[in-house]
């Protein structure tokens, strides 16, 4: 019973949840640098910070639309010649409780709201996209940064072609 | 009575007991066998005080040598679960953190993976808490009769968190999360501050906050 009810909730929240802007079609591109996980005058756990860059990391790699994943300082990523470059920065983020999130369902969810900008070597801005990790029912707070690494591995699946090559 | 005993008896005025006493201890004296026993007595007696000697002795050399020096106190390893961030170890790997001189060891199942302590960028701790009942068990309790699970999700222990941030050879930064036992963090972050380990907050200023503050929680603050 309580999960149907959380499967319906999630399936609620999914609509308003993501706002995208500037799509131009799919990109191809062989090499993807993932920047580190700003915020913008909100105050997140540095366990929270490193779980969504290593969660972003982790899940684009599984994608398989890039020959390299490269992470943020990566030496070898100047040498890409069409290099995506992915910044992250949180909007916004509501630390909840796991106790209450188990016991009742319906409150305790943690949030995290982030803004999403893919840009090209250039820097120009290839689009932009609001998206949000959660965890409502199962799960510690942190599995709403796995959340989110999987819906930007959505996106970068709806919004880039896959090279011939995997990643990695 | 023998004529000593007579003899002393007499000189010195004593009782005849007390010289029969004397007698037996003098050398010479027909009734060798008290001294005997004496001196087994006091055989005994120093073969005890030279055990004893030895004892204390291996005991006081012990006791120095087990007092805590600083490298053997660096070595003191922590049980962790590995959340996320260690290359070529699993997510939710359970196994045991130490600090050595060059670096962060996590050792699981037999394998040990290394941190060296110059790529380490920084370390912080945090506070959470998880399930008693955690893993596939926990999972399994969501799906007890008459709402049990949720009853059991009431039961938690507070964890310590250590985030450690930290540069590969080819510059690419990384981000690794441990989970330890309540208060252990901070002990393990003393012990790789004291190896060298960079960190923007110290374990001081960290104490108070986690003292004063309550988990952030709001949009924007």
């Amino acid at each position: 019973m309580s999960i149907v009810f959380a499967c319906g909730l999630s399936s609620l929240a999914k609509s308003p949840a993501q706002t995208s802007s500037q799509h131009a079609g799919p990109f191809k591109a062989s090499a993807i640098q993932i920047e580190q996980i700003q915020s913008e005058g909100v105050k997140l756990p540095a366990e929270f910070q490193m779980s969504l860059y290593e969660n972003v990391i982790e899940q684009v790699e599984k994608t398989k639309r890039f020959q390299h994943v490269f992470r943020d300082g990566a030496l070898s990523a100047a040498d890409a010649p069409d290099l995506v470059t992915l910044h992250c920065t949180v909007t916004g983020f509501t630390q909840g409780s796991a106790m209450a999130r188990q016991v009742t369902t319906v409150v305790g969810q943690t949030t995290i709201d982030v803004h999403v900008l893919f840009t090209d070597k250039d820097g120009k801005t290839l689009f932009e996209k609001d998206t949000k990790g959660q965890v409502r029912f199962f799960g510690e707070n942190l599995r709403a940064t796995y959340d989110f690494g999987k819906k930007v591995a959505a996106v970068v699946r709806a919004n880039f072609l896959a090279t011939s090559q995997g990643s990695k | 009575m023998t004529p000593r005993v007579q003899d002393a008896e007499n000189y010195f005025g004593l009782s005849c007991a007390d010289v029969q006493v004397y007698v037996m201890r003098l050398p010479g004296s027909q009734d060798a066998r008290p001294r005997l026993e004496e001196t087994d007595f006091m055989l005994k007696n120093y073969r005890f005080i030279f055990t004893l000697f030895v004892i204390l002795s291996a005991w006081s050399a012990s006791f120095t040598f087990a007092q805590p020096q600083p490298t053997q106190q660096a070595t003191t390893s922590f049980r962790a679960v590995h959340v996320i961030g260690l290359q070529d170890v699993k997510h939710n790997a359970k196994g045991k953190v130490s600090v050595s001189k060059a670096a962060l060891e996590f050792t699981t199942g037999g394998a040990k993976n290394e941190l060296p302590i110059s790529s380490i960028q920084d370390a912080l701790t945090g506070a959470d808490s998880q399930r008693l009942i955690g893993g596939t068990l926990g999972f399994l309790t969501t799906f007890a009769p008459y709402e049990s699970g949720r009853f059991l999700s009431l039961f938690r222990m507070k964890i310590d968190t250590l985030t450690i941030t930290y540069l590969d050879s080819g510059g690419g930064l990384h981000g690794a999360i441990l989970t330890l036992a309540e208060g252990q963090a901070a002990v393990l972050k003393e012990q790789m501050v004291a190896q060298g380990v960079k960190t923007s907050v110290s374990v001081e200023i960290k104490s108070n906050q986690e003292t004063s503050s309550k988990p952030a929680k709001g949009k924007n603050l």
